[in-house]
């Protein structure tokens, strides 16, 4: 009697990892970058991060989330226009959240997670990790600075923009 | 029409162009100055290519970092002697104490010294003169050497001890990093804590060797950190932050050491 409520207490849990291998596979093969060759080339490449101008006015930021850092660490985007956010993971889940509004993007490894932002005013924001990622998750902080748009700088082709002290 | 003539200008002149970028970037920066906040504006031609190190930290690098023969490494590491020590514990505070440093960590700085991403006049020659299998057998090596934390014995740890007030400062950051400013714990990566792939053990490190690097990355001389990480931690540490961590790992206490046993 007990043996077999056993027996039948292991059946789904030998189910879930049949099911689980096919679809982490999938996930393998539906990866839109590689979190471990980010900097080799492609979109998270070192000098692909930070702002970057669009021909319509609107910026995109680029960045990756690692333990336990933002790259950039201090980003610049000027007030009131659409901000595309592209960020990517290079080791666990992180979360790029904003304090003092709704916004929280997303950062997992292998996909790259895209948000359009829109700062009115200008002003600091810091911006924390908001999904636990490990021992130095508390202090994975940074901060959005938004300027007025006159203050933005005049970027040209592929050129990009931080505020951050490096 | 002024924009059209700064086009031109574009194409024309590179060296121009980087002057009137500069030019930009005080005009930028001004109006913000005057507004009472200091804001550091950075403006950086993308799409560089530039690639900070060849190696990524693929099952496949780990499978071929440990691959090797410690006892061919022992024999190779014969020349490495006369810098890092017989034992992995270096004689010289400015050369970086190898005994018991992790495979994959080793094996990154050389492939790297090989690749040129990270400068040294003596070890970018010695990198290139080793093949890949003698790289892996001398990484080998080193990792098996014994960690040694004995403060009586000078070889380990030949430097000066903190100051209260810098392994107080050093306590603080290896242990919990500064949050208001960003800066992770060292623990974090670099033990005893959690370590994350590539990153040295600093416990038993040179004080010397750490003060270099760390001023290093701070200030450009060395950017083979894969995805920016030191570049940025270092561009937030102050000059005191940096010599007081550099005390406090050259001085043992991030080994368990305390300031009444040095």
């Amino acid at each position: 009697m007990l043996l077999t409520i056993l027996v039948l207490c292991l059946i789904p849990a030998t189910r879930f990892y049949q099911i689980d291998e096919p679809v982490l596979r999938r996930f393998e093969r539906h990866k839109e970058v590689d979190p471990l060759a980010l900097h080799l080339s492609g979109e998270f490449a070192e000098g692909n991060l930070g702002t970057q101008q669009n021909a319509d006015g609107s910026v995109t930021v680029r960045m990756i989330a690692e333990q336990y850092l933002f790259v950039p660490h201090c980003v610049l985007v000027p007030a009131g226009v659409p901000v595309h956010v592209r960020v990517t993971s290079a080791d666990a889940v992180h979360s790029f959240a904003i304090e003092g509004t709704e916004y929280a993007v997303k950062a997992s490894p292998g996909s790259i997670n895209a948000a359009q932002l829109d700062f009115p005013s200008p002003g600091t924001y810091k911006t924390a990790c908001r999904e636990f990622c490990g021992p130095g998750h508390y202090a994975m902080r940074s901060e959005v600075r938004v300027v007025p748009r006159e203050q933005f700088p005049a970027l040209h082709g592929e050129e990009r923009v931080d505020c951050a002290a490096r | 029409m002024s924009s059209s003539l700064l086009c031109m200008e574009k194409k024309g002149s590179t060296v121009r162009r980087d002057k009137r970028r500069v030019l930009r970037l005080i005009a930028a920066t001004a109006p913000a100055l005057l507004a009472g906040g200091f804001l550091a504006i950075k403006v950086y031609a993308g799409a560089n290519g530039r690639v900070p190190s060849n190696v990524t930290f693929s099952p496949e690098t780990a499978a071929a970092a440990a691959s090797g023969d410690a006892f061919r490494g022992m024999l190779l590491a014969r020349r490495c002697a006369h810098c890092h020590g017989d034992e992995g514990f270096s004689p010289v505070a400015a050369t970086p104490n190898l005994a018991g440093m992790d495979r994959l960590t080793n094996w990154k700085q050389l492939q790297d010294f090989r690749d040129h991403k990270r400068s040294s006049r003596v070890m970018e020659p010695i990198a290139a003169s080793l093949s890949t299998q003698d790289m892996a057998d001398v990484v080998a090596y080193y990792a098996r050497l014994p960690v040694f934390v004995d403060f009586q014995d000078n070889r380990a740890f030949p430097q000066a001890a903190p100051s209260a007030q810098q392994a107080e400062v050093a306590t603080r950051l290896v242990s919990f990093g500064d949050g208001e400013r960003g800066i992770p714990p060292c623990q974090a990566c670099h033990g005893p804590v959690a370590y994350r792939p590539g990153a040295p053990a600093l416990m038993t490190q040179n004080g010397d060797y750490l003060l270099q690097q760390l001023e290093a990355f701070a200030n450009g001389g060395r950017t083979n950190d894969i995805n920016e990480s030191m570049r940025v931690i270092t561009s937030l540490l102050t000059e005191s932050e940096k010599q007081a961590l550099a005390r406090y790992y050259g001085g043992g206490l991030g080994a368990g050491g305390t300031m009444a046993g040095k």
